[in-house]
């Protein structure tokens, strides 16, 4: 409990940190006046001056802390999938992407940035959704869902969509670079509405993994768990449900960012263990943190320019795989 | 006394499985269930806990156990699956939680059971086979579901570990109905009330250690076999 509450500190301190720093340096303290005061307002008895200046104030609660806010939740939704998928697959290489969600919403951007541009969120979402769908039918055996060929089916759809979306990249040519940008995962000019959009969705999500612990503990020994008591059936549809809900609005707002679904769970087993009770809000609270961090170096590495947040989730998270799956080839670290 | 009535038939599309297996058993025995790999006798347990869903009745005293869903279910019956070294690292202790109706007494009873309490906190990722197979056991018996179903409890495990841990069975019976897949024949001899053979997906014979003849074993198994009795027990000796 103590570890955990430690990670909610680490979240608060990197989230207001996150929004200090940018091109315009903000004291720490004029961050929090920022937020308190923008908090107010929202809440309807906030008339006083912030005390900060507006032009800060508009920094912070118009561009820095909306955009550091969704960081932290897609890291956090990502994240609580990671650790779901991961139980479902009875894998602790799996990743929240391997339902054909992350393959589905790029088809949907891709085509939104040729014939619809502004609604390459939407787009994104109702093909995430529809591809998971699609995978979820083609797996399904006598009303059953096989893991392995749940896995297998999300694979073969991943090939399928990519195709598609380098098809459509191919023939977009111009028209496709913002598409491009948003593949590759970002936060920029990210809105109040996407904020409270992914808000719903990782709360609603996350409530309902936290709630199931003991349930996401028994998936890991697979079928074998209905003589505990564990209806296999019912909860594995639920979990897919659910990842699919956490990961599309997720992606639908900023695009696929790869590893942090996948390393977050990981990292967080090795500390606190394989028991969902723990390791889910800890995997949560990390990922949440990491993203805040991939997301800012994203935005300083090469100021004024910005790198697409999801190279740097690849640059450093490729290689912290590794170094974890040579721990475990080892025998070093267990699931 | 509680009993449970089977009568099942299960296949995997064209290829029959198991065809009428039907037997009945009381609370209070241990039944063994023998046979030569491919038999059904595995599939016969994966029936009877749920995880497959045969065609026919699974009755434990007039209730139809294949009408109730899973958490109803494990209140009358368990299963404990072939041993093999877990992947989570799970301590013993949230290992034997795991069940539905699990407390924290039935857990604390169940370690003292197999003699696993004072590692309670270790990972079930140290222990050896026969360890996470006592862990296993430990884990169905904390739940407190009537029949106990293990899938050969004392495969892969060393002299030592297979006598523990069909004492420990004998010793549950008297509260339990259990029910083991067992491909050592002597071991099921010595500690069973009841056998049952299966060959082909059928019941071949069905009776106590005592009534086994060699010629029933020959004709399933393909082997020469003798039957002697040594201070009381029947033992299998393969006639090469």
């Amino acid at each position: 409990m103590k570890r955990i509450l430690a990670l909610c500190i680490i979240s608060a301190f990197l989230i207001i940190s996150a929004v200090s720093i940018g091109s315009v340096s903000v004291p720490l303290i004029k961050v929090l006046q920022s937020i308190i005061y923008g908090i107010k307002m929202n809440l309807g008895f906030g008339a006083k001056s912030p005390g900060t200046g507006d032009t800060y104030f508009t920094i912070i609660w118009d561009i820095r802390f909306p955009r550091v806010l969704l960081a932290y939740l897609v890291g956090f939704s990502l994240a609580s999938a990671g650790t779901a998928s991961q139980a479902l697959f009875k894998n602790p290489l799996a990743d929240p992407y391997i339902l054909g969600i992350s393959g589905g919403a790029s088809v949907g951007a891709a085509l939104a940035a040729i014939y619809f541009p502004k609604y390459m969120g939407m787009f994104a979402l109702i093909f995430a959704l529809a591809s998971v769908y699609v995978v979820y039918t083609i797996s399904k055996v006598d009303g059953h869902i096989p893991v392995d060929t749940l896995l297998l089916a999300g694979i073969a759809f991943g090939f399928f969509s990519s195709a598609i979306t380098s098809y459509l990249v191919y023939v977009g040519r111009e028209k496709i670079h913002n598409a491009i940008f948003w593949l590759m995962g970002t936060f920029n000019g990210a809105l109040w509405t996407d904020v409270k959009l992914v808000f719903l969705s990782s709360f609603t999500g996350f409530l309902f993994l936290i709630l199931r612990w003991k349930e996401l503990n028994l998936l890991l020994f697979g079928e074998e768990s209905i003589a505990l008591g564990l209806d296999v059936s019912f909860y594995r549809k639920a979990i897919i449900f659910v990842i699919s809900l956490l990961t599309a609005f997720a992606v639908s707002t900023s695009g696929i960012i790869g590893f942090v679904g996948l390393i977050s769970p990981h990292a967080m087993r090795i500390i606190f263990g394989p028991n969902h009770k723990r390791l889910l809000p800890a995997s949560a609270l990390f990922g949440g943190s990491l993203m805040v961090m991939a997301d800012l170096f994203a935005r300083i590495l090469i100021k004024p320019q910005e790198i697409p947040v999801g190279i740097v989730t690849a640059v450093f998270g490729a290689p912290f795989f590794i170094y974890l799956l040579t721990k475990r080839k080892r025998g070093e670290i267990y699931a | 006394m509680r009993e449970l009535s089977v009568m099942v038939s299960f296949s995997y599309g064209e290829k029959k499985v198991l065809e009428n297996v039907s037997f009945s058993a009381k609370k209070g025995e241990l039944l063994s269930i023998i046979g030569p790999n491919g038999a059904g006798k595995s599939t016969l347990l994966k029936c009877m806990v749920g995880i497959l869903k045969p065609k026919g009745r699974i009755e434990f005293d007039s209730i139809n156990l294949m009408d109730l869903k899973p958490k109803d279910r494990a209140k009358f019956i368990t299963y404990v699956p072939q041993s093999s070294v877990s992947e989570f690292a799970f301590t013993i202790q949230e290992f034997v939680e795991m069940g539905a109706y699990t407390t924290r007494g039935d857990v604390e009873r169940a370690l003292r059971k197999v003699n696993l309490w004072n590692r309670r906190r270790e990972l079930v990722t140290n222990l050896s086979g026969g360890e996470y197979q006592l862990a296993l056991i430990a884990r169905a018996l904390a739940q407190g579901s009537e029949i106990i179903l293990l899938d050969e409890p004392t495969s892969n495990l060393d002299i030592n570990h297979s006598l523990k841990i069909m004492e420990i069975l004998s010793e549950l019976k008297g509260e339990k109905l259990i029910i083991a897949v067992m491909h050592d024949l002597n071991l099921a001899l010595r500690y069973s009330d009841r056998l049952i053979l299966l060959s082909k997906g059928r019941i071949e014979w069905e009776g106590s250690s005592n009534e086994l003849k060699p010629e029933i074993l020959e004709k399933v198994y393909h082997v020469k076999a003798k039957i002697v009795e040594i201070e009381g027990n029947s033992l299998v000796l393969a006639d090469i």
